[in-house]
């Protein structure tokens, strides 16, 4: 029983004790989802995958330095960076960016939740990248305590047209990775629709979006409204991937073991 | 009411086959229309490897027809506007025993006695192609011309290109009838219509035999369950397809290179391995007849996994990511069915490719299309008819 609650608030509590030494990750990792790459980047070994290969990642904050690495590497979004250092009702909260435009450090900008409701604003204090050509950028944000679990993403202001701004001002939101596993970009996705594919399984076949890591887990979702958008009630047949096994990815060795 | 449509050839089947079809005719300036009870590559064109591979196929007919369709790949790498990631990179078939070693000498002759280019290996120059191999590998041979191709892309790609060049494309369309007069086909009977055509070409691929069965002819193709597991994408590590020699033994039922223990046998299990463009390996497989079943089972990834160990030991810290599995439109040889029906005019079977479907389906394309315009083919089809079989 007692394990069960620490899965559910997936140690929520030790990180937020532990974040008012320095940055620490916050796992908001809640379906047993296929993959472990949080645990793979960790060079410390804060993150396990265990005991089974479907448990839920869990975080060891004495073990955590705050790197950064398993925010910027989790294809889901599911990690960030809590920070209570200043001890004065505001934490620095470190989330992964991957939206059009060049974020720096000094903007103000708004701060979210997990639906993209705006929580507040703030201003962002690092902008760090991370990884090779197409580099994910963590960016650092000073928020409200109160609101700093809430927090999982930014975005600049909505630019509204009647404020009289260039509507070139716009971030390009079109190269935003709708699938991040196979790193296909909306607009690649929507151009794909307008060639008369009609479900999601024509969509992946020839996109590839949904391919990866997460069999379709984190897309799914976001790629039925862009097809039910385009494909209306003509929709003859939308499908769903189907999920095949493994069920989150399991190495070749222990598939192919004797006791497997 | 559902309108009439009409078309000079009807193809049933989206799949490779069909899709190669469409595209031959629409360059000869044909009218097409592909009626496509699901999707583009929603069969087993859709859920197989992409090997091109001439070395497993049997000496005669079946060589020279893959050998015909292989040169035919680099033109249509030119011509599609979708990249089919077709490479010449070369192919191995792995031994794991000394008889398996001796099995695939002899081949190796009758091919070369055909003209194809193959060589045989000893266990140490098999490390030339491969970053390690399991001890059991005993040797094998290697195939300069083997080439793979991303079968989805290829599919999507010829189907795309017909449809520029006029054909018509019903997706979510089925076939339920097929109505012949006076020893012509007339009319094509779907869920959407009916098409008025009075030439009909079946590439129906597993559902071939339920279309046979609207003219009242028996298309021996039986559905047979192939799985494959799928890795995380890595930086290029295989250079070259990889099969083991109990893959062409289930593949072209080869007693003397059939796998060794009972459960294998039972799976037709027979190693295959390629590297995608996207970077992920492609590790089969394995040959069952369970229906219509496509489904992948606990049983056969455990197997394949295993097997590929025995191969390729450093798979072993691979994460495999999916897995699938795909329906071979099988005839009792393994070789296609191409070619007319007796006693019924504007009827074209094109189906029954089984393993060979993908490497095929250009060769089939330009065959069938000279056998529906003009009557007659270059390359002699005889040995694929359907009447071998009686
Ligand atoms: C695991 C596996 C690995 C393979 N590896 C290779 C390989 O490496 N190299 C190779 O060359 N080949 C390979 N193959 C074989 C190859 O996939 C097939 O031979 C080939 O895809 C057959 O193509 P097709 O167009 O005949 O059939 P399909 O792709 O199955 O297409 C037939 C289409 O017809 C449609 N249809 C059926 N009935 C009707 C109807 N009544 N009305 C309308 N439409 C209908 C279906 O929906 C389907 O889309 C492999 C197969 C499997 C399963
Ligand atoms: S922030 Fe760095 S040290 Fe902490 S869990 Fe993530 S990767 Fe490990
Ligand atoms: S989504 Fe994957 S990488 Fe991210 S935290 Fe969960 S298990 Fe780790």
């Amino acid at each position: 029983m007692g394990s069960e609650v620490t899965d559910e608030t997936n140690g929520w509590q030790e990180a937020w004790e532990a974040a008012e030494n320095g940055a620490v990750a916050v796992m908001d990792c809640h379906e047993e989802i296929p993959c472990n790459p949080c645990q793979e980047a960790c060079p410390n070994g804060a993150i396990r995958v265990e005991p089974h290969v479907c448990a839920l990642p869990r975080l060891d904050p004495g073990a955590c330095n705050g790197c950064g690495r398993c925010v910027a590497l989790c294809p889901g979004m599911a990690v960030f960076l809590l920070d209570r250092r200043e001890r004065n009702g505001f934490a620095r909260v470190t989330v992964p960016y991957e939206m059009g435009g060049k974020p720096v450090e000094g903007d103000v900008v708004q701060v979210v939740d997990g639906e993209g409701k705006a929580l507040t604003e703030g201003k962002i204090l690092k902008v760090r990248a991370w990884g090779g050509e197409a580099p994910t950028l963590l960016l650092t944000v000073r928020v409200p305590e109160e609101v700093a679990l809430k927090v999982r993403g930014v975005r600049y202001r909505l630019i509204e047209l009647d404020e009289g701004l260039e509507v070139e001002n716009a971030p390009p939101l079109l190269d935003y990775p709708i699938c991040r596993c196979e790193d296909v970009s909306l607009q690649n996705v929507r151009e794909t629709l307008r060639s008369g594919v009609r479900s999601l399984l024509t969509l992946r076949r020839a996109t590839r979006v949904g391919l990866g890591y997460c069999q379709g887990l984190f897309c799914q979702s976001s790629l039925r409204e862009e097809l039910a958008a385009a494909a209306g009630r003509e929709a003859w047949k939308m499908g769903s991937f189907r999920v095949r096994p493994p069920v989150r990815p399991v190495k070749l060795g222990r598939l192919g073991g004797e006791n497997a | 009411m559902p309108e009439v449509m009409s078309s000079e050839v009807v193809v049933i089947g989206g799949g490779v086959i069909g899709a190669a079809i469409a595209y031959y005719l629409c360059r000869e300036g044909a009218e097409v229309m592909i009626v496509e009870e699901d999707d583009l590559a929603s069969g087993a064109s859709g859920a197989c490897d992409g090997f091109v591979s001439l070395q497993t196929k049997a000496p005669g007919p079946h060589l020279r027809l893959a050998m015909e369709s292989a040169q035919l790949f680099p033109e249509l790498a030119e011509d599609l506007d979708v990249d089919i990631e077709y490479r010449r990179c070369g192919g191995l078939l792995l031994a794991t025993s000394q008889e398996q070693m001796k099995e695939l000498r002899g081949r190796a002759k009758a091919l070369k006695a055909e003209g194809l280019e193959v060589e045989i290996l000893a266990a140490g120059d098999v490390k030339d192609f491969l970053p390690e191999v399991g001890k059991e590998v005993k040797g094998g041979s290697y195939c300069p011309l083997d080439a793979r191709v991303n079968p989805i892309s290829l599919t999507l790609g010829l189907a795309k290109k017909a449809q520029e060049m006029g054909a018509t494309i019903l997706r979510g369309c089925k076939v339920e009838n097929i109505v012949v007069t006076n020893n012509r086909v007339r009319e094509v009977h779907t869920t959407a219509g009916s098409i008025h055509s009075r030439r009909v070409v079946c590439a129906a691929g597993v559902g071939s035999n339920q279309i046979g069965k609207m003219i009242i002819v028996d298309v021996p193709v039986l559905p047979q369950r192939g799985q494959i597991l799928v890795t995380e994408s890595r930086e290029p590590v295989l250079k070259t397809l990889v099969a083991g020699a109990e893959y062409l033994g289930t593949k072209a039922n080869i007693q003397a290179l059939m796998p060794a223990d009972a459960e294998s046998a039972k799976l037709g299990l027979g190693f295959t391995a390629e590297q995608t463009a996207s970077g992920n390996l492609l590790l089969g497989s394995t040959r069952e007849f369970v229906g219509f079943d496509n489904q992948t089972t606990p049983e056969a990834m455990n197997a394949i996994a295993r097997n590929a160990l025995r191969y390729l030991p450093w798979v072993e810290d691979m994460d495999v990511i999916r897995s699938f599995a795909g329906l071979r439109p099988c005839s009792p040889d393994g070789l296609p069915i191409l070619g007319t029906i007796k006693g019924i005019r504007g009827f074209y079977l094109a189906t029954g490719h089984s393993g060979d479907g993908i490497c095929l389906a250009p060769v089939t394309g330009v065959t069938i299309s000279e056998l529906v315009l003009d009557g007659e083919t270059s390359l002699d089809i005889a040995p694929f008819s359907l009447y071998r079989f009686k």
